[in-house]
């Protein structure tokens, strides 16, 4: 098994590049990859908590909460979502909040890195 | 015990979206990265422009004083301070007939590298050369 | 080096697909690139699709934009998530995101 990290800076609202991301981040954990998974830029207000799921938006918090259970490590860009108005305690549980460094540290142990842009 | 060696290649244009800034901070934070890691390891980013990513490096930007946010040409400047390896498209330059002279730089801030323009070949080369590639 | 390309957009990225060479190179079109495997304009196919053999389309992302199969280019391979997490850790050393 090996160690896939993907940094997305695509924003949930918006776009369906943080779906992906996510959709993918599920299939590599389901078979049995370790899965690291950065948010910067706008992706980082996917780690906000009580998302509502209207039909005509996509929501982050369900499928990230079942990653985390995974043992998914998803860590976002403290500025990043500082920047956007999240402070800490809206964050969703369990994930991560850290400076950049931490994405190329997860890169150093990584064997494969996709990097979804922003747009 | 080794370092990583990843190729960044900026290919957006700059301002309108943040990614390109977001390519340089991400690079520049490869300063620190050492904290997380263990003794000898490392990450080592080489920044390269293609295509409307050389728009993000012209001199004189003022984007600090109409919009308040800290200009790419200054994350661009820190880049090089930081010994930063980076490579600019020689062709694509060419193409928006951008000159030399209208690039950025840090021997201001006493920085050693300067940018390198190099013929898309080399830049091929460098992502080869690299363990991962990110394109921003 | 072997470079697994998603190509997740139809216009903005062939300027920059273009130019990338690579040993192995393959083509994985997700989100709106999947229009590079179903479209003939002008009654041509995509230029994507004559730079590589390895080309692989997400079906879930056809499926969304009312297409199907049938109307994929047949040298393109239908994939699952599943199958593009085995083409990641399998096929290409090296990804990008155009």
């Amino acid at each position: 098994m090996g160690t896939l990290t993907i940094g997305c800076f695509a924003s949930l609202v918006g776009s369906k590049s943080l779906d992906f991301t996510l959709k993918l981040a599920n299939a590599a954990a389901d078979k049995g990859h370790k899965v690291n998974l950065w948010l910067s830029g706008n992706a980082t207000v996917m780690g906000k908590n009580h998302q509502k799921h209207l039909k005509d938006y996509s929501t982050g918090e369900k499928p990230t909460m079942e990653l985390l259970k995974k043992g998914v490590e998803i860590c976002e860009c403290e500025a990043c979502a500082l920047a956007r108005g999240i402070q800490k305690p809206d964050a969703i549980e369990g994930i991560q909040w850290n400076a950049m460094h931490w994405y190329l540290a997860k890169i150093y142990n990584s064997d494969r890195v996709l990097h979804v842009g922003g747009e | 015990m080794s370092n990583v060696t990843c190729a960044f290649i900026i290919q957006r244009p700059p301002y309108k979206s943040e990614t390109s800034t977001l390519g340089f901070t991400h690079a520049i934070s490869w300063q620190v990265v050492e904290m997380l890691l263990d003794e000898g390891q490392n990450v080592v980013p080489t920044v390269c422009f293609v295509g409307e990513g050389v728009l993000n490096l012209y001199t004189n930007q003022k984007a600090m004083e109409n919009y308040g946010v800290t200009s790419i040409e200054s994350h661009g400047k820190n880049s090089l301070l930081v010994d930063l390896d980076m490579l600019v498209c020689k062709e694509d330059l060419e193409r928006f007939g951008i000159p030399e002279d209208r690039l950025l730089d840090a021997e201001d801030m006493g920085a050693d590298k300067k940018l390198q323009i190099v013929p898309y070949a080399e830049i091929q080369k460098a992502m080869e050369s690299c363990k991962h590639l990110l394109f921003f | 080096m072997n470079l697994g390309v998603f190509i997740n957009d139809y216009k903005s990225t062939v300027e920059t697909v273009d130019r990338l060479k690579a040993d192995k190179l393959g083509f994985i079109f997700v989100q709106n690139g999947v229009f590079h495997t179903t479209l003939k304009e002008h009654g041509k196919s995509s230029p994507l699709l004559d730079k590589t053999t390895n080309l692989y389309v997400l079906a879930e992302d056809i499926a969304t934009r009312g297409l199907t199969e049938a109307d994929v280019d047949k040298r393109v391979k239908v994939v699952t998530y599943s199958d593009v997490v085995d083409l990641i850790f399998n096929d290409y050393e090296k990804l990008a995101w155009l």
